[in-house]
């Protein structure tokens, strides 16, 4: 499901003399089924324009169009966009509820109105994609690892089987083994269901490593929007922008400036490693 | 929901801003008495040109002192329609079954609602020149005698002003909360009273797990700074009159003083 903003604004505490300007003018085409890195400095904006995506914050001016159609059109359910675009939000673990897991998982579905069994059989599911292990669906959210409660938040969106899956810095606070599994699931999702997913990190190197494409946002405005090789291009920019590029490419830039006729537009180290051996290869350095 | 707290600091450089918070605590606390000893129109004279002085010398803005009425309109309402059809009197202008709108009830509906206004702007006067920190301060120092017998005061004092610092971040958390349900389709504003408080359920849990895991973890980060309570326990910023403070306090008995003769000599 494509998400489309056209001349999207929105302002904070319009007409109260603490206006805040918190998105300027934004034109995005996010086409279907494609794998989004949502990427920028504190305060850019990324947090403030995915609650447009699914109608959680109205904009102050522009349109917004899900599947073609425009969500600020009278009569537009906007119980019906939020089971088509999940977001989980930052530390989602902080917003359980329920006395088990499932019943937490459930949540979702049976504000959707689905019958018990389907909500059963969602939750069961959605649980089962984020690999939470069995014995553990009775016992209560509170009594999980961090990690888990993390899971058992994002299967509580998952389990309304969205077609657009937005994730605000789903890694945030996990060890280096939680965060991978994380974002393995999460690529293995896209990769099975074909779901549209937008990933929100400080951490290029994640986004580099996932993302089809990327979207590089500063001071409330969309900077760069082009696949995650063609941006990290701009270094100094980025770095300006209190951004950066991963480590990796960031050594390949170094090595080629020290003159050693490596790629500079390599962003992954398994692509790095390779071009390293083609560079040195048969040779003694 | 941003604008529910009534009486929120307004920052500002003026007189009424830079007093001691003790001489506005014992000042609000005078204006209030002097609310309700009276029963005579001529003294709210004086009273609104007291208010009126200290509006204007504090440098807030009419505006933002009668946004704080706005949402109290409807107990006003409700309680000057009660005085004005139940109060009996002399002179009945009109009577319904128990309903009668007479002299007395007249009056007494505009001596209600004028008290009910001049105490809310009033007492917020305070909280808006006054930060709640200092409050506390103030509080807990015109308390202090009170430790005498047995009160803790320094602990009642830092409990408010945690409680007031904590009012921003609970309302915000809570915002998130039900954001984050809504986006998995929970509505709160649907269906009936049972249902709309069910609804609750999802933010209320988290809303109090979430604060006690604040709570937990600030006691613990004042343990750790080796906080033990208020005893020999120095400020910072101790509070200390000065002469405007003193100088307060003279207009204040000037004030009271004043209010009395009125009331004794011009019944209105």
């Amino acid at each position: 499901m494509a998400i489309e903003c056209r001349n999207l604004s929105y302002i904070y505490s319009e007409g109260s003399g603490f206006e805040i300007q918190a998105l300027h003018q934004i034109n995005l085409l996010i086409p279907d089924g494609e794998f989004v890195g949502l990427t920028g400095h504190t305060g850019s904006g990324k947090s403030t324009l995915i609650q447009h995506f699914n109608g959680l914050l109205r904009a102050t001016a522009g349109d917004l169009l899900v599947d073609g159609e425009s969500i600020y059109a009278d009569g537009y359910s906007m119980r019906k966009l939020r089971s088509k675009v999940g977001l989980v939000f930052q530390y989602p673990e902080h917003q359980l509820f329920e006395a088990t897991v499932l019943q937490d998982v459930m949540f979702g579905p049976k504000n959707l109105g689905l019958s018990a069994e389907e909500q059963k059989e969602r939750a069961l599911e959605a649980l089962h994609l984020v690999g939470c292990p069995e014995k553990s669906y009775e016992k209560s959210p509170f009594e999980l690892s961090g990690g888990q409660r993390r899971r058992v938040a994002i299967a509580g969106v998952l389990a309304m089987k969205p077609q657009v899956l937005i994730l605000d810095e789903p890694t945030a606070g996990l060890d280096p083994r939680g965060r991978y599994e994380i974002l393995d699931e999460i690529a293995r999702l896209h990769k099975e269901t074909g779901i549209t997913v937008i990933l929100v990190s400080h951490c290029m190197e994640d986004v580099a490593q996932y993302a089809d494409r990327m979207i590089v946002m500063s001071h409330g405005s969309v900077v760069y929007h082009d696949t995650p090789a063609e941006v990290f291009k701009h270094r100094q920019h980025l770095e300006e922008m209190g951004l950066a590029v991963p480590q990796v490419t960031s050594l390949m830039q170094s090595l080629a400036e020290a003159g050693i006729p490596v790629r500079q537009d390599l962003i992954t180290v398994s692509g790095a490693r390779e071009e390293l051996l083609r560079v040195f290869g048969g040779r003694s350095v | 929901m941003r604008e529910a707290v009534i009486g929120q600091y307004y920052p500002a450089e003026s007189v009424i801003h830079r007093l001691d918070a003790r001489v506005k605590l014992a000042g609000t606390m005078i204006y209030i008495i002097s609310l309700f000893l009276f029963k005579s129109f001529s003294c709210y004279l004086v009273v609104a040109a007291f208010l009126l002085t200290v509006i204007i010398l504090s440098k807030v803005p009419l505006g933002y002192i009668l946004r704080g009425l706005r949402t109290v309109i409807f107990l006003l309402i409700f309680m000057s329609m009660f005085n004005l059809f139940f109060t009996p009197g002399d002179i009945v202008y009109w009577k319904a079954g128990p309903f009668q709108m007479t002299n007395m009830g007249v009056r007494n509906a505009c001596f209600m609602a004028l008290r009910l206004s001049l105490l809310i702007i009033g007492s917020s006067m305070m909280t808006f020149t006054t930060t709640p920190n200092q409050l506390t301060d103030g509080l807990e120092s015109l308390l202090k005698p009170l430790r005498k017998i047995g009160l803790p005061v320094h602990e009642i004092a830092m409990m408010m002003s945690i409680a007031l610092r904590f009012i921003p971040i609970l309302m915000e958390e809570t915002q998130k909360i039900m954001k984050a349900q809504m986006a998995r389709g929970a509505s709160f504003d649907e269906g009936n009273l049972i249902q709309k408080a069910k609804s609750l359920v999802p933010i209320l849990v988290p809303l109090f797990v979430s604060a006690f895991r604040r709570a937990d973890d600030l006691a613990m980060a004042m343990e750790a700074r080796c906080y033990h309570g208020g005893d020999g326990r120095t400020k910072m910023k101790p509070l200390r009159y000065r002469g405007r403070d003193y100088a307060a306090y003279a207009i204040l008995a000037v004030y009271v003083a004043l209010v009395i003769v009125i009331g004794k000599v011009w019944y209105l």
